[in-house]
């Protein structure tokens, strides 16, 4: 009999690692998301917290807790054994993340050109966080084609040293265009027909072949090989591993517009590993209403048509995202409304919703948006946060916290990983009141 | 009321529009079913938000002239239309209807090609070919005609079509004394003891044994079938862009199924996607927002959903005999669509013995009448080949699935037939009749 303990609303990281925890631990879980969730546009590295000259990801997550604001101020002592769980779900599921709280931070060039701070990455941006030595110099191959990576500007950006913002760089960065096979005929060339291209042995191999002369005819001695983030989808530890063995050297996967085969690989093991652990997931399912008794989420309604189907759930987790993920929306007239439950949003008022240069993430207050919430994650009214939670089996998480400025702070994932961690933990037990029906809003029966 | 509200309303009320939530964020171009096998079609973002700048919003947009504006980008045609795009937009854009809607203004003005014209006759195709059940299938089957069909007609000559199974579901209906009129012709239980059966041409034509299956799960259950008057949903036309042969095919079943629907009778279908034509595509693609319309679609459910809302309220006989199966279970597009989870899932979970595995592929290719061309006979078998090599691979006898087009092409792709659900259902009542009997406890 199918049922829900809990229901999940969102289907990013957030909501997926949330799901898969309780799952882990025995409930009986559904994610319903409207969309796909934005993990399809991310680009490897799990992003705990950055600041100019910090040393460490840990001294950022501990800089920002003790800001009451954000939310490692209630999270920030998870972060750790959320990573440390994370680590190891990832390396079980074939995407290990290399990096630490403590081991610092690395360099990672980008498809435009720039680089990222990064202290957790997958397998294929490991290479980014051990220092270049002396004389080692990094070649940017790709396909000459290809519309989403130009390897000769990127690696004439990246030849500069003021983009590296005083990270240990390469001594020199060469870029090479490539002429990977079959792929001058083809139209509408995307990263994911790449990725899907790679994962075939065949052209694989042929396409390693180009791509090692490329970099070989740049010249000798050590060097790194960084390449469009299109190492193959689901056989990507392979094609890992024959991209390393046949250029002798690292391989840095640098991240690009979307899609993000990054965050596609693992999106689709934790989806995997989720549907294992019996966990449902539902894309396309758009919440309409819920319904509520004595401050208890007793059934969530989604839109089928001109009826709706309600899923009677013991447990509500609410990871919609924030301004950007669409779980907020800034009315006209100033109000932030959360999407799902109407909660009490806790924002800047409209005029600074928004100030200054648009390309510059501290003229976007309006980020910093969201739910405030009590230690276990369930909401409060953030005029009285005093008055306790204002429903008992509801925990928010992810982007959806108020506080954050994670394009300041770079601490988005980090939130994810602690607020998934700890919502789990605190819903252990849960179970349903009912089963999913559906049923007539207005139709007469 | 405030401004934003009207503005928001104003907005969201037409599927054009709704492209203006687009981020173009390239989620659809990833999960888009053709795209992935095919270079011809650039991707749903392209064909539908980032082309929809050029088309007008009104149904069939018109130029200052009054002459139809076409869109600018014809590959819209390679749009299978399985609803892949709008199920992942996480912003809510309606990108296979602006797509599909951009195909009908493409055709809106010209004589459709003849091959789109014939293969959207499917009651037409129906009562034609049934009476004449062995010719039609012995032409059906012969590869010399099927290549001169190919040759004339381009409709491939491998395309699984299905076969005619004599005497139509409604005669044979009616023979065993089956209500068959309209509201108000005749006598009627109470709305909680009867159901409206939307057959759709499938079972009426080519699938008996499926309408056997239904109406015999639906009687246990306690409920009279009532099969009025309809023809088919329109869904054929509307795929291949031939709105006004839809809207007359609507308006003919919306006049008859909204008399049922008002005294409160639900309409149940055992086609995934006549009865997501019925709920959302009449509002959505032919612009039918009248009340019939909103009648029959709030009525309206699926066989599946319908079965287990029963469950849900304790109202499901759950005497399942056992069935020891191993069943790879596809998900069809068009039942995605409905928004209404798996629930053919749900219900195999109360068959003991029956083991179905949900295949998890996005679409088996076909998409209704797209595979059977045959310029896009090839797409469609790329798109399905991962499922049809798992189910293979998986040694399964058979498989499951709601959706006629999908069934016949898993069947056709696999060599191995496709059942829909309640067949296993009504086997599954069968199961338990034949081991009560042989316990000497039958009913």
């Amino acid at each position: 009999m199918p049922s829900a303990d809990v229901a999940v609303i969102g289907a990013g990281l957030a909501g997926l690692l949330t799901a898969v925890r309780l799952a882990e631990n025995g409930a009986r879980v559904v994610v319903l998301s409207e969309g796909n969730g934005a993990l399809h546009w991310a680009g490897g590295p799990i992003d705990l917290g950055f600041r100019p000259g910090a040393r460490t990801a840990a001294a950022v997550v501990g800089q920002l807790a003790r800001r009451r604001a954000h939310p490692y101020a209630v999270l920030g002592a998870d972060v750790a054994p959320a990573l440390d769980w994370f680590q190891r779900l990832t390396g079980d599921l074939g995407l290990p993340h290399a990096g630490s709280l403590s081991g610092g931070f690395g360099a990672l060039p980008t498809g435009i050109g720039g680089i990222r701070p990064v202290s957790i990455v997958p397998e294929a941006q490991a290479a980014t966080l051990q220092p270049w030595a002396p004389g080692e110099r990094l070649v940017i191959a790709g396909h000459a084609g290809y519309k989403d990576f130009w390897p000769r500007a990127v690696a004439s950006s990246l030849a500069r040293p003021e983009v590296w913002g005083g990270f240990s760089r390469p001594d020199r960065v060469v870029g090479v265009a490539l002429d990977w096979p079959g792929l001058r005929e083809r139209r509408n060339l995307n990263a994911l027909r790449i990725a899907e291209h790679f994962d075939d042995p065949d052209w694989r191999a042929a396409a390693l072949d180009v791509t090692a002369r490329g970099v070989a005819s740049t010249g000798s001695g050590p060097v790194r090989v960084g390449l469009p983030a299109v190492l193959g989808l689901r056989d990507h530890p392979r094609v890992l591993e024959d991209a390393i063995q046949r250029f002798g050297a690292p391989v840095i996967e640098l991240p690009l517009v979307p899609p993000g085969i990054p965050g596609i690989r693992l999106h689709d093991v934790l989806r995997a590993k989720l549907r294992a652990l019996g966990g449902r997931i539902l894309i396309g399912e758009r919440v309409a209403r819920v319904e509520v008794t004595e401050a208890t989420v007793t059934a969530v309604a989604t839109e089928a048509a001109t009826r709706e189907v309600l899923t009677r759930v013991g447990a509500l987790v609410l990871a919609t995202g924030g301004v950007a993920g669409g779980g907020l929306v800034g009315d006209p007239d100033g109000a932030i409304r959360e999407m799902v439950l109407g909660l009490p949003t806790d924002g800047p008022p409209i005029e600074r919703w928004l100030h200054g240069d648009p390309l510059n993430p501290a003229s976007l207050p309006i980020a910093g948006a969201g739910i405030r919430t009590d230690e276990a994650l369930r909401p409060v009214d953030p005029r009285r946060p005093a008055r306790g939670p204002l429903f008992g089996n509801v925990r928010v998480v992810g982007s959806l916290l108020a506080g954050q400025q994670w394009m300041i702070d770079r601490s988005g994932d980090g939130v994810a990983l602690a607020s998934a961690w700890r919502a789990a933990a605190s819903l252990a037990g849960t179970t349903a009141s009912a089963t999913r029906s559906s049923r007539t809003t207005e139709a007469v029966r | 009321m405030t401004i934003a509200s009207v503005v928001d309303e104003a907005l969201h009320e037409t599927v054009g529009l709704s492209t203006d939530e687009c981020l173009k964020c390239n989620i659809c171009n990833e999960v888009c079913p053709v795209a992935r096998v095919d270079d011809r079609f650039p991707g749903p973002k392209y064909v539908g938000p980032q082309a929809q700048r050029f088309r007008l919003a009104a149904p069939v947009p018109i130029n200052l002239d009054g002459r139809p504006v076409h869109s600018p980008d014809r590959t819209v045609d390679w749009c299978s239309g399985c609803g892949w795009c709008t199920t992942a937009c996480p912003a809510g854009v309606k990108i296979a209807e602006v797509n599909n809607r951009a195909r009908a203004s493409m055709r809106a003005g010209h004589r459709p090609r003849l091959r789109d014209w014939l293969i959207s006759q499917t009651d037409l195709l129906g009562r034609f070919g049934a009476p004449f059940t062995p010719l039609a299938n012995w032409t059906l089957q012969n590869r010399a005609v099927r290549w001169l069909i190919e040759l004339v007609l381009g409709i491939h000559r491998k395309a699984p079509l299905p076969l005619y199974a004599g005497r139509s579901f409604r005669s044979r209906f009616k023979r065993r004394g089956g209500v068959l009129g309209r509201a108000g012709e005749v006598d009627l239980p109470p709305p909680d003891r009867a159901v409206v059966y939307f057959h759709g041409c499938a079972a009426n034509y080519y699938e008996q044994h499926v309408a056997d299956a239904a109406i015999g799960v639906l009687e246990r259950n306690g409920f009279q079938v009532i099969a009025p008057p309809q023809n088919c949903c329109g869904l054929p036309m509307i795929s291949n862009g031939l709105y006004p042969a839809a809207r007359s095919k609507a308006r003919h079943n919306l006049d008859v199924l909204a008399e049922y629907a008002r005294l409160g009778y639900r309409i149940v279908g055992t086609s995934t996607s006549c009865t997501h034509t019925l709920k959302a595509e009449y509002a959505e693609m032919l612009d039918l927002h009248d009340e019939d319309a909103r009648a029959v679609s709030e009525a309206t459910w699926d066989i599946c959903e319908f079965l287990l809302d029963l469950h849900e309220e304790g109202r499901l006989d759950s005497g399942f005999g056992r069935i020891d199966l191993d069943l790879p279970y596809h998900a069809p597009c068009q039942l995605r669509s409905h928004g209404i989870g798996l629930p053919a899932m749900d219900l195999f979970a109360l068959i003991p013995g029956l083991r179905a595995v949900d295949m998890d592929h996005d679409c088996c290719g076909i998409a209704g009448t797209y595979g059977l061309k045959k310029e896009k006979y090839d797409i469609a078998m790329r798109v399905g080949e991962d499922l049809f090599r798992r189910v293979e691979a998986s040694g399964a006898a058979e498989t499951a699935c709601d959706s006629e087009t999908c069934r016949w092409q898993i069947a056709s792709a696999t060599d191995r037939p496709s059942r829909h659900p309640v067949e296993y259902l009504a086997a599954a009542y069968a199961a338990a009749d034949a081991a009560g009997t042989a316990a000497g406890t039958a009913h």
